[in-house]
């Protein structure tokens, strides 16, 4: 039997390991501080230039499993598979902005949302915020880890532990002193590698494999689905469903609340901006690949559809060029798991320790050692969930889930007075509740049941269309457009969603915890005066700054002295 | 579907990340002189 992929000898491998990670491990020393600051490990200084922050949200939000999954899709739905991948999750990204622009101004030095959240409710909403975060970081490091060793074992002799061990290590080595100012300086080198990578691999690939003639002459490959741009199924089972979790990725994600918080605050609409665009065309461009293997009839290796972009470039990349691949799989899963560390360290810091231990009286020495040991830990859990290969996917069904029933009450707690904790976390309760009801199909969803639920998902689908016209429109156009979609949703879904259990569960999350928020909020006497946001959300550590125009206090720099 | 849209909707992307990678790149470098003459970290 041909072995579908190229191999890289043992040195070869290292060589390309040791180039990655040394380069971003001497790029962290050139912003070390034998001293840090406690603000800075967390957010930097708070005033992050244009090209750092752009390079460092795009190489964020793009992982390894971004391109893989672009791919599987545009395998799967042909033309559109990859614009139901790479459009909806560039979307993600853009549809933040507004809203972080809104958390920057309440709360203009804090590290991450769960602190405004306290400012704002209490601890409760907080550590929802924290738990969801620790969940979700988690799952990510361990899906960066195992892209690692796959992509190792796949292209190398060496084994998958070996490749996981590699990029745990060196992945915390270069993370682990400066934090999160470390982790967006490497975000340019690693963006850089892997958009200038993507940019020649991808019409090489094309010609390589015959050119726009070939790819033509397999468009008669496809099925009438995969052959129509605005294929149903593809809409229905990857667009909707990934639509859908737009805003929930972007709300509860503390690596974009991180970067939201440590941008320059006039710099925030041009940053994301740029890195929609530059997800979504990366991505996207990478998809593309798939859909070249559909169309020159390429099988999956063992069936498994993340083995198509390995495939694809061992077969129609020259070595060097595959080299380069190599690095790209590794620049991406290297940034995103950077990023897991450092927002996993600022949560433990603030959200745990800062906010609800010492209950505000913090000592910044105790905070850094607590941030270090954190990005230890989480290495270790992370390397362990990896190499065991362990089957904690399903956490992720509810980790986006819980971020569906936070998206409206965070939201809603950042513009209407009337808020409580309370209705924050009941919110997310029932939401919880009934999405496992729907997505674990604890009730048969016929009858007056699945009737129920389907127009629980029409009022979600309202939440969803509202809140994004709302944050670029203002609440007049966001009422509106919810209350239309709400009711079009509504005589669309009757009878036809219950048999879509992934866009039905999701969509139940928002409307459930949505419904509950406001019938709380509106049951109560609360009038929250939001300017106590800044007041209580303060630095950590003292400095001589003086706050700009926008209330934010620099982040004191230490002398290159220290 | 012609050879002439199949091509351009596949090339599309990475044309579009060559730009975007470009307005990245030209930032980084404006932000690394800002700090120069001010005289503090980038980061």
């Amino acid at each position: 039997m041909v072995e579908p992929y190229y191999q890289f000898t043992t040195t070869t491998t290292l060589l390309l390991l040791l180039a990655f990670y040394g380069g971003t491990f001497l790029m962290s020393l050139l912003v070390r501080h034998k001293n840090e600051n406690v603000d800075g490990y967390m957010v930097s200084s708070g005033q992050v230039g244009f090209g750092i922050s752009a390079a460092s949200m795009t190489a964020t939000w793009i992982w390894a499993a971004s391109f893989y999954a672009a791919a599987s899709s545009a395998y799967t739905y042909g033309l559109s598979g990859a614009m139901h991948y790479g459009f909806w999750g560039a979307l993600m990204i853009l549809f933040i902005y507004p809203f972080g622009q809104r958390f920057r101004k309440l709360a203009p030095n804090a590290h991450t949302l769960g602190e405004l959240m306290h400012a704002r409710h209490g601890s409760s909403s907080q550590l929802i915020l924290a738990l969801s975060n620790v969940l979700g970081s988690s799952i990510s490091l361990m899906v960066n880890f195992t892209a690692a060793g796959a992509v190792v074992s796949i292209l190398s002799p060496l084994s998958f532990v070996h490749g996981v061990l590699i990029a745990g290590i060196g992945t915390l080595a270069y993370t682990f002193w400066s934090g999160f100012r470390a982790s967006i300086l490497t975000d340019v080198a690693q963006l850089i590698a892997l958009m200038g990578v993507a940019v020649i691999i991808i019409p090489w690939v094309m010609f390589s494999a015959g050119g726009p003639e070939v790819m033509v002459q397999g468009l008669e490959r496809l099925t009438a689905e995969q052959a129509d741009f605005f294929s149903r199924t593809a809409i229905l089972e990857q667009g909707a469903p990934f639509f859908v979790a737009v805003l929930a990725y972007a709300i509860g994600n503390q690596t974009i609340a991180q970067r939201l918080f440590a941008v320059r605050q006039d710099l925030i609409k041009p940053t994301f901006l740029t890195a929609t665009l530059g997800y979504g065309a990366v991505v996207i461009g990478l998809g593309m690949i798939g859909l070249m293997a559909l169309l020159l009839g390429v099988q999956p290796d063992g069936g498994d559809l993340n083995n198509i972009i390995p495939q694809m470039a061992s077969t129609y990349l020259p070595p060097f060029m595959i080299g380069l691949f190599f690095l790209l799989v590794v620049a991406s899963l290297s940034s995103t798991a950077d990023a897991d560390l450092t927002a996993l360290s600022a949560i433990m810091m603030t959200d745990v320790y800062a906010k609800n231990i010492v209950k505000g009286r913090a000592d910044p020495q105790k905070m850094l050692l607590i941030g270090r040991l954190t990005m230890i830990v989480a290495t270790m859990v992370g390397l362990i969930l990896a190499s065991f290969a362990l089957d904690i996917l399903v956490m992720l069904v509810f980790v986006g889930a819980l971020w569906g029933t936070v998206v409206f009450p965070v939201i809603a707690s950042c513009y209407w007075p009337r808020v409580t904790n309370r209705a924050f976390t009941w919110a997310v309760l029932g939401g919880m509740l009934l999405f496992t009801t729907v997505r674990f199909e604890l009730l048969p969803m016929v009858g007056v049941v699945g009737f129920g639920f389907e127009m629980i998902a029409a009022v979600g689908a309202g939440v969803v269309a509202g809140l994004m016209s709302f944050g670029f429109f203002g609440r007049t156009v966001g009422l509106a457009v919810g209350l239309i979609a709400t009711l079009v949703s509504a005589w669309y879904f009757a009878g036809f969603l219950g048999d879509y259990t992934v866009l039905l569960a999701s969509l139940v999350a928002y409307g459930a915890s949505t419904i509950i928020c406001v019938a709380l909020s509106l049951m109560s006497q609360e009038h929250f005066d939001f300017d106590l946001i800044a007041q209580r959300v303060r630095r950590f550590q003292a400095t001589d700054a003086q706050p700009d125009e926008t209330g934010a206090v620099p982040a004191p720099q230490p002398s290159p002295a220290e | 579907m012609t050879t002439l849209w199949l091509t351009l909707y596949i090339l599309i992307w990475p044309s579009i990340s060559a730009v975007v990678l470009f307005v990245i790149v030209r930032g980084f470098f404006r932000d690394m002189r800002a700090a120069r003459q001010a005289g503090r970290d980038m980061v």
